[in-house]
């Protein structure tokens, strides 16, 4: 069958992708200047020990040895490590990581929520009052740092209203995390059938994804509503209205014809939120994996950033893989 | 009379991605064309006759077959033009407006052609001055966008553009499709104008057999990629000895309600998938002649006398069966009539 | 004498284009139609057929507005109904057929399915009701295989079988009027005769009142039953389709006519050399006068109107043609 062709071609197709973005981390780990061994061991180090550290890095090798060690280590799981947790930089991002993809995950659900309904109705009538407010909030989602915007938020519901928790991770100080199952606090306490930790999670959850939500409904919101008028204007779209279907027929035929565009701004922002979220989550004091790679480039501790580049090159590559299996499924003429 | 374009056996198969089958556009097609003379390629969507034009062109490569400009074969590299033979073949498009690139004044879209033929500058501006008055249109609309030009006079641009290089040969995409009858029939008038005066030959594709039988001396009819019968117009308008072109003409409808070609043959049925062609003669699926030889073997070309030939084993009883008539000539008949007060 | 099915009466179109000279695109229409009856429109571009045929839709293109004038559909003013009321009319009894069918269905749905759609939403059929129907006109249009390509796409069409779907689509209710806006212009010779034949079939059996509305005076005089030739936004001929072919009387017939003679001499009686003036806001006289071979000062002057020159047949002219 054709599908699955096409399904085993671009499965193919991601290897030479992986090998292209690990050469990519690995020239530039090279091009960092200075020493990497002077740099582990400060300037008060010793001739001796300096050189006898490049040796063990294999560091006076030749390059293309230097990347075969490279990849050898990456597929053992080894990242270098970093000097500020003094841990492997493999097992801290593991642990950071959930914490940003939950964060973001359900900041981007909540940004569709906001944004496609809005842009919808905006198309559906065009001189209503949702479509005023749907232009102004598309012009302010796109100036408003998201930053600023946590902070607003955080004096106006914990400070003032005393509603949200306090902004200092994802859960309260008193309360234990469950075992970790998926990495999502929210889903592995409700396996592990933790009500009081789930609560507690969610309840961190709220502000922070309100912010991401609040900001990234703007794209959305502006791609959605661009699209359904291309769609609407479209030559099908003024044929059904000849053909008298209603309005909310061709709406929403207009809509399934739409839908590629937005999901490919969704994906995009997907990719980008990984480490995109990181003054989100500094804010909110996450813990999460944006944070790390910052705090890395803050300090000269090049591991964790590489690391982290690694990481989310990969997983922007997984998300475009979805979204063209997406769109095959959606739209007919690509199967034919 | 010196023939200046050949093409002996020409074939387009253009691959399927992500499969071994082929669309067969153009299959084995032989024709010339003489100096000064129009041909024309008459054929419905899906007959080839466009694939023909590019690769006479140089557009598209051919699969095989060769194709000769007076007497020097084409060559491989179709896409380079080799010096000698810029702007001796030139191209009208079917959409004028989208022919020309909107964000260039006319003036200079006619004269883009000059610079590959390297003509000093003085030159060029009396060139554009000359070809600009010879399509009947004014040294004002140099300046003006296409947006601005109605069908009409962006063809005539087209037009303009075209001959401008002084070319041997042109080859026009149907240049009157887009057009309303009444710019239409302006333009074939320019057209066999410009021909008198310059003495280019044409290649005119078209499904318009009204434009066809106007300005063609001689007519290849094409069907899923081969020529089923060519000929002088008026004799093949006039006698059709092919089922399939029988059909065609008999679809034509004239500004005359008693004046149809009337004929007991229809044609019925799917039309064979360019991908998969049959064997045999590909009309046997709507051809109520069509017998087992026609679906066994492919009908070779049969010379009928005086230039007309037939690829059909059957055309005896077509001859039978069909009576002579030429609509078109008799619609001049009935024109004179009613148009001269 | 049966009632017309449409009536179009004075009808008056503008177009307002923000920032320039309003643009009159109908002036003055007015034209019946019987049940049973195919009138051909005949114009060229520009002449304001499209505009004719969405205003009686009720979709005038923007920035159009109807400005004055009425048209009656059945005895009923569409001019003065609401959005919803003319949603429920169209696609039921007053339908159209349009050029570029593969551009005007929906990329995302089987052919099959859009057809039936239009069957559920106006006659209030079950899905199954209406797949059934739908499928019941598809073989009515003569798509061959029809089981099957109910559930292919529109780009898996060709052009001809495209335009049978869209024929399916206007006739799946039985409409007592169809439009068919320059619907076969764009399809080969032999598949427009093939369809033709089968609108003229379907018209006859359920006695449809069609408008067919074309530049090609070819078809018309073979497939309809009276003409109208249209330009600049008014009919300038109208009569039954032998009559206006044996004693065309306006200038602009026969320059139209002309066009298909081969015959130079005859062309360039009828033909004025340049090109055409555009329509503006207030001029008068007569707006083919430009372009006519036969004008005089008063065809710059004075407006006319049609008048009615031979039985059945009526011609807009100061100076028409006549034997």
């Amino acid at each position: 069958m054709n599908i699955i062709r096409y399904i085993g071609k671009r499965l193919l197709f991601i290897v030479p992708q992986l090998i292209g973005i690990v050469l990519v981390c690995f020239i530039l780990v090279k091009a960092i200047p200075g020493d990497p061994a002077t740099l582990m061991l400060g300037p008060m180090a010793s001739d001796e020990s300096i050189s006898r550290l490049r040796r063990e890095l294999g560091l006076e090798k030749p390059l293309p040895v230097q990347f075969l060690i490279y990849i050898e280590n990456l597929t053992r799981g080894d990242m270098g490590k970093s000097w500020q947790t003094t841990k492997p930089v493999f097992d801290d991002l593991l642990l950071r990581l959930p914490a940003t993809l939950e964060l973001i995950t359900f900041g981007l659900l909540g940004a569709l929520l906001i944004g496609i309904p809005l842009g919808v109705m905006s198309a559906y009538r065009k001189r209503g009052i949702i479509s005023k407010v749907a232009d102004y909030y598309g012009l302010f989602a796109g100036a408003l740092p998201d930053f600023w915007l946590a902070l607003v938020l955080i004096l106006f519901f914990y400070t003032i209203l005393g509603l949200a928790p306090s902004p200092i991770g994802r859960l309260d100080l008193t309360v234990i995390a469950p075992a970790q199952v998926t990495g999502f606090l929210t889903v592995d306490c409700l396996i592990a059938g933790n009500w009081r930790a789930f609560r507690s999670a969610a309840a961190h959850l709220v502000l922070p994804v309100l912010t991401l939500a609040l900001v990234n409904a703007g794209p959305i919101l502006k791609m959605t509503l661009s699209s359904m008028d291309r769609m609407l204007s479209a030559h099908f779209s003024v044929y059904e209205e000849l053909c008298g279907l209603p309005r909310l027929m061709i709406v929403r035929n207009a809509f399934r014809n739409a839908l590629p565009s937005v999901i490919t701004i969704v994906s995009v922002l997907y990719g980008y939120l990984l480490g995109g979220a990181v003054l989100v989550e500094i804010v909110f004091s996450w813990g999460g994996a944006g944070q790390y790679a910052v705090q890395g480039v803050l300090n000269s501790d090049f591991n964790p950033v590489l690391g982290f580049v690694l990481f989310s090159s990969v997983f922007s590559l997984f998300v475009y893989l979805a979204v063209d299996l997406i769109y095959l499924v959606i739209d007919p003429r690509i199967r034919g | 009379m010196e023939t200046i374009l050949e093409v002996q056996g020409l074939v387009k198969h253009f691959p399927l991605p992500g499969s071994r089958a082929k669309v067969q556009a153009v299959n084995n097609i032989s024709f010339c064309i003489s100096k000064g003379e129009t041909l024309a390629l008459v054929g419905e969507s899906g007959s080839g006759k466009t694939t023909v034009g590019r690769c006479v062109l140089g557009l598209l490569e051919a699969t095989a077959g060769s194709i000769r400009f007076r007497g020097g074969e084409m060559g491989k590299r179709r896409h380079v033009r080799t010096p000698e033979l810029r702007g001796r073949l030139q191209l009208v498009f079917q959409e004028p407006a989208e022919a020309l690139d909107p964000r260039m004044r006319i003036g200079e879209s006619i004269e883009e052609p000059l610079r590959a033929v390297n003509l000093p500058a003085a030159e060029r501006g009396k060139r554009v001055a000359e070809v600009v008055d010879r399509v009947g249109l004014t040294m004002e609309i140099l300046d003006q966008y296409p947006l601005t030009l109605s069908a009409g006079q962006q063809q005539r641009v087209g037009i303009a553009r075209a001959i401008i290089t002084k070319p041997e040969l042109i080859v026009l995409d149907e240049p009157t499709s887009a057009l309303d009858p009444t710019a239409r029939a302006e333009i074939i008038d320019l057209l066999l104008r410009l021909q008198q005066e310059s003495g280019s030959a044409y290649l005119f594709i078209s499904h318009d057999l009204s434009a066809v039988r106007y300005i063609s001396r001689r007519i290849a009819v094409m069907y899923l990629g081969m020529i089923i019968e060519q000929g002088d117009a008026a004799e093949v308008f006039r006698t059709p000895r092919h089922p399939y072109s029988i059909g065609l003409l008999s679809s034509v409808l004239l500004p005359d309600p008693s004046l149809r070609r009337l004929t007991s043959i229809s044609l019925r049925g799917e039309i064979p998938s360019p991908i998969n062609l049959p064997k045999g003669c590909y009309l046997t699926s709507r051809c109520p002649f069509a017998d087992d030889r026609c679906r066994r073997e492919m009908p070779p070309a049969e010379d009928l006398g005086g230039n007309h030939v037939v690829r059909c084993f059957k055309h005896q009883e077509v001859a039978e069966t069909e009576r002579a008539a030429d609509t078109f000539e008799e619609f001049q008949r009935t024109a004179e009539r009613i148009l001269s007060v | 004498m049966e009632d017309a099915i449409l009536e179009v009466e004075d009808l008056h179109v503008t177009y307002h284009v923000y920032g320039k000279e309003p643009v009159k695109a109908l002036r003055g229409l007015d034209f019946e139609i019987k049940p049973g009856d195919i009138l051909g429109l005949v114009g060229e571009s520009g002449s304001g057929k499209t505009t004719l045929a969405r205003s009686i839709m009720g979709l005038v293109p923007a920035p159009g507005r109807i400005e004055r004038g009425r048209i009656l559909f059945d005895g009923e003013d569409l001019t003065a109904k609401s959005r919803e009321a003319m949603q429920s009319i169209r696609g039921r009894d007053l339908t159209m057929v349009v050029p570029n069918p593969r551009a005007e269905l929906n990329p995302l749905v089987p052919v099959g399915r859009q057809v039936a759609n239009v069957a559920r939403v106006h006659l209030g059929l079950s899905k199954a009701q209406a797949n059934r129907a739908a499928l019941e006109m598809l073989q009515a249009v003569k798509i061959s295989d029809p089981e099957r390509r109910f559930h292919t796409y529109p780009h898996e069409l060709s052009g001809g079988m495209a335009q049978r779907v869209v024929i399916a689509m206007a006739l799946v209710c039985s409409p007592k009027f169809i439009i068919s806006d320059d619907a076969t212009s764009g399809l080969d010779v032999t598949v427009q005769a093939q369809v033709l034949e089968l609108l003229n079939r379907l018209v006859s059996e359920k006695r449809t009142a069609m408008l067919y509305i074309t530049r090609d005076v070819g078809v018309t005089a073979h497939f309809c039953d009276r003409l109208a030739i249209i330009y600049d936004g008014q009919i300038v001929e109208t009569a039954k389709t032998a009559e206006l072919i044996e004693y065309p009387m306006h200038p602009y017939t026969l320059m139209l006519m002309a066009a298909f003679s081969q015959n130079p001499r005859l062309r360039s009686m009828w033909t004025k050399a340049g090109s055409r003036i555009a329509s503006e806001a207030g001029r008068q006289g007569c707006p083919f006068a430009p372009r006519c071979v036969r004008a005089e000062p008063r065809c710059y002057q004075d407006s006319v109107a049609l008048r009615e020159l031979r039985p059945g047949h009526l011609v807009r002219c100061h100076i028409p043609v006549t034997r």
